[in-house]
């Protein structure tokens, strides 16, 4: 009996061990969030940049989401199955309500993309998920999705939280007002939303699925990177983003405070034109890649709040691989000199390298403030190259002006500072806008003037198939000839980091910068 | 007098269609496409074209002034570009934020800055004059940007009296109130003080003061009266500066007015955006300037506008 008794009372114990952190799980209270500006708006449809997706990503949900791992998973759609190159049938999920308490069905899926591909202007993320044609309604709870060509990425643009479904009635109802009050199916409703002030979002109730655990977030504006983390110490905000790098040691070291990392989609890099001798010649530009030594940026300038990159996109993109950069081009100034050399590049009297009477000068441009210390880290570069006797003559202007020049149809300088997102976090969107030669500006984003037909035809086969393993195969195909032709220095790979108050539970940092979702989040205290 | 405020009220009407014309070729003539800069680097060229069609700016420069003016004579200040909000709706949702901000400072400004100025002047060159005299020089040269932060680390971080910045409370406007205020402190507290001397030396103060009039009244209510024309011209030229100075302070204090909405319109080149706060601010300019000018004729009864 007595045993028995025991082995009752183990149990017991064992039970409550194993179900406490579930247990603990409080629910109730505000979750106040600092971040450095407010939204254009709340509609995807006006608003493509983080600030918007942060508040909308808890609002709208779109058919498929991007788990942690970067698969595709189920959100709005129960099941898809792929009936042709052209064409994806979704199966939806019943019994979801709007916060308005129109119906979720396959009409509000219709109605969504049409206003985003048939409206005047086109939604702004229409070109960024690719040439949808139309939906078509099956039935209340099935649609398919046809696109105009074979289009690879489709999945994940039904993944992406632009697409999130809006509901028909709140649209036509409110106008141009949806932008600022967005009428979703997310664990959280919109609230309220004082310009440049705050943004307050409340549980939805009626969630179809696991309920939010906060009674409310908001979303304060601080612009001033320092105010915010003062903000933080004080209590006054639970939970940052963007946070200054040299911030982040400390807090990592205080038990106050909880650092949540994820691997970013962002390489920023420096990108080459491939136009303008002497950059047409690839051991000038394998000479610059042994010249910089990331290693000392990452370390030095970024301080710990970004990592090396591996390939020219982010280890969370589908179609990456990693393309040995450390092996090809391990930072040697040798190995640089001994390239130049080869190409006709020797040292002068003045140490700066010379062919003839030519001087090795070479023009960039960048913007400072845009990406996380983008002008520190062009400054480094200009100083590495120099070190090898290239002369770098840097010039800075206001992000809108270099931007303008970049994807002018003639480029005048020789390097420019930029940063990539992976939007969509799949290859396509990389590697066919980037590097295809069709892409050459002034008809898309081929700043690098980088001209091989045998990466157009990869990039091109891996767009027109729905197969992952055969577009895995084409991509790595491609990067593999990108990492021999050198077409940009890529410097680092953006981390995700949020800093909140310890008591700040259940908040896991997504690769997608994008995808901020609190609907698990729940405060201790 | 009417006749004189109807007639500067009617001049104002040129100077914001000049005003707006300069603003509009400014951007124009500044390199970056409003529209390449909304989209991102991730539009195509088709989109950014679609949207340029959309919005109008495929238009000549000189059309589209016209087409504003036109719209603005009917009281329409258009759509943001980037926002695609009425650009009323945009100013009236920040511009009461601005008023309040620069009011709060302005009265900080001419109480402290008078006061001291007063004092200083009774005993110019004593401690009190030497003291306030570093003060004001501390006050006009340090960066507005810096003393804010200053601010936020002293009486939010370490003595947290004080949130660091937004909106709700009468605290929430102390700290950003007295940091806007602090160069016109100092800009008042010296013109009071010259002022004052100047007219203290006057022969009827002497008179004033020989007849056994009590030095109190003597200050304040002969010499101050007559010192006032340069201190308010001051403080109106201030109330300007104030306006304008806040895009700072509304940054540090994450205080939601006008000067982040502008700040926010030149980056993304919004030129409609801008026009609509740009007229605000010239509007204001020349209120202000028409109050002052006005306020003239009650302090000195000599000055008359007929």
């Amino acid at each position: 009996m007595k045993k028995t008794f025991l082995i009752f009372i183990l149990i017991l114990a064992m039970a409550v061990m194993v179900s406490s952190p579930v247990m603990a799980q409080k629910k109730g209270g505000t979750l106040t969030i600092g971040r450095p500006t407010d939204p254009v708006a709340l509609d995807p449809a006006l608003e493509t940049t983080a600030p918007g997706a942060w508040v909308y990503f808890n609002i709208l949900e779109p058919l498929l989401i991007l788990d942690h791992n970067m698969n595709i998973t189920s959100k709005l759609a129960t099941s898809y199955k792929v009936l042709s190159p052209e064409k994806v049938r979704f199966k939806l999920r019943k019994n979801v309500k709007f916060h308005d308490g129109t119906p979720f069905n396959g009409e509000a899926v219709k109605f969504t993309f049409e206003k985003a591909y048939k409206s005047q202007p086109q939604a702004r993320w229409a070109s960024l998920a690719g040439p949808i044609d139309r939906v078509d309604v099956i039935d209340d709870y099935t649609v398919d999705v046809i696109t105009k060509e074979p289009y690879g990425p489709i999945l994940r643009s039904m993944a992406m939280c632009y697409t999130g479904i809006l509901s028909p009635t709140a649209v036509k109802k409110m106008g141009p007002d949806f932008a600022r009050s967005p009428v979703g199916t997310g664990p959280f409703k919109f609230k309220e939303w004082k310009t440049n002030d705050h943004i307050t979002l409340v549980r939805n109730e009626d969630y179809w699925g696991k309920k939010a655990l906060l009674d409310q977030v908001v979303f304060r504006v601080i612009p001033e990177e320092g105010a915010r983390t003062i903000a933080l110490k004080t209590g006054e905000v639970d939970f940052i983003i963007h946070v200054a790098p040299t911030e982040i040691a400390n807090f990592e070291k205080d038990k106050n405070f909880v650092v949540h990392k994820a691997t970013g989609l962002q390489v920023f890099h420096i990108g080459l034109n491939l136009s303008k001798p002497p950059l047409d010649d690839v051991r000038v530009r394998r000479a610059l890649a042994h010249a910089v030594n990331i290693d000392y940026i990452l370390k030095h300038i970024m301080e710990g709040s970004a990592t090396k990159p591996l390939s020219y996109v982010s280890p969370g993109v589908f179609g990456f691989k990693d393309m040995n950069l450390d092996k090809l081009y391990p930072y040697d100034k040798g190995k640089a000199l001994a390239l130049l050399a080869e190409a006709g590049w020797k040292p002068g009297p003045d140490k700066i390298l010379r062919k003839g009477e030519e001087k090795l000068t070479l023009t960039h441009i960048a913007a400072r403030g845009r990406y996380m210390k983008d002008g520190e880290v062009t400054e480094a570069v200009q100083a590495m190259l120099k070190e090898i006797g290239v002369d770098v003559n840097l010039q800075f202007g206001e992000w809108g002006s270099v931007f303008t020049q970049i994807r002018s149809p003639k480029l005048d300088h020789h390097m420019f500072t930029l940063a990539w997102i992976t939007t969509n976090a799949d290859g396509d969107y990389s590697f066919y806008n980037l590097f295809h030669s069709k892409g050459i500006p002034p008809t898309s984003w081929n700043s690098y003037r980088y001209n091989n037909p045998k990466v157009d035809k990869l990039v091109e086969e891996a767009r027109a198939t729905l197969d992952p393993k055969k577009r895995a195969k084409l991509y790595g195909e491609a990067q593999d000839l990108l990492a021999k032709d050198v077409v940009m220095l890529p410097i680092y790979n953006s981390n995700m980091i949020y800093v909140s108050r310890n008591y700040v539970k259940g908040f896991k940092a997504h690769s997608v910068e994008y995808n901020l979702g609190f609907a698990e989040t729940w405060l201790d205290k | 007098m009417i006749n004189f405020i109807i007639k500067r009220l009617l001049l104002t009407i040129p100077t914001i269609f000049g005003v707006i014309f300069i603003v509009m070729l400014t951007i124009e003539l500044v390199p970056g496409d409003p529209v390449e800069l909304m989209l991102g680097e991730h539009a195509t060229k088709e989109a950014v074209e679609d949207v340029r069609a959309a919005l109008g700016l495929d238009k000549p420069l000189l059309t589209r002034y016209l087409m504003y003016l036109k719209n603005l004579t009917k009281g329409d200040m258009g759509r943001s570009i980037r926002e695609n909000r009425l650009v009323s709706k945009e100013i009236s949702d920040v511009w009461p934020a601005t008023l309040k901000l620069t009011m709060a400072a302005m009265i900080i400004a001419i109480l402290v800055g008078v006061t001291s100025g007063i004092f200083s002047a009774i005993k110019p060159n004593s401690y009190f004059d030497g003291t306030n005299r570093i003060i004001s020089l501390f006050g006009l040269s340090m960066p507005v940007f810096w003393v804010g932060l200053v601010m936020i680390v002293v009486f939010a971080y370490w003595l947290r009296l004080l949130p660091i910045g937004g909106t709700g409370s009468f605290k929430h406007i102390v700290l950003p109130a007295v940091t806007l205020s602090l160069p016109s402190i100092a800009m008042i507290s010296r013109m009071t003080r010259s002022s004052l001397l100047e007219v203290l030396k006057e022969d009827y103060v002497r008179t004033a003061r020989a007849k056994g009039v009590s030095e109190k009244v003597v200050i304040l209510k002969h010499a101050l009266k007559n010192a006032l024309i340069p201190i308010v011209t001051m403080s109106g030229l201030q109330l300007g500066q104030l306006m304008g100075g806040a895009i700072l302070t509304e940054t540090v204090f994450a205080w939601p007015g006008l000067g982040r909405l502008m700040v926010r319109a030149i980056f993304a080149r919004d030129y409609i955006l801008l026009q609509g706060t740009v007229l605000v601010f010239a509007l204001a300019f020349v209120l202000i300037n028409l109050i002052v000018d006005i306020s003239y004729s009650f302090l000195d009864p000599r000055v008359s506008y007929k």
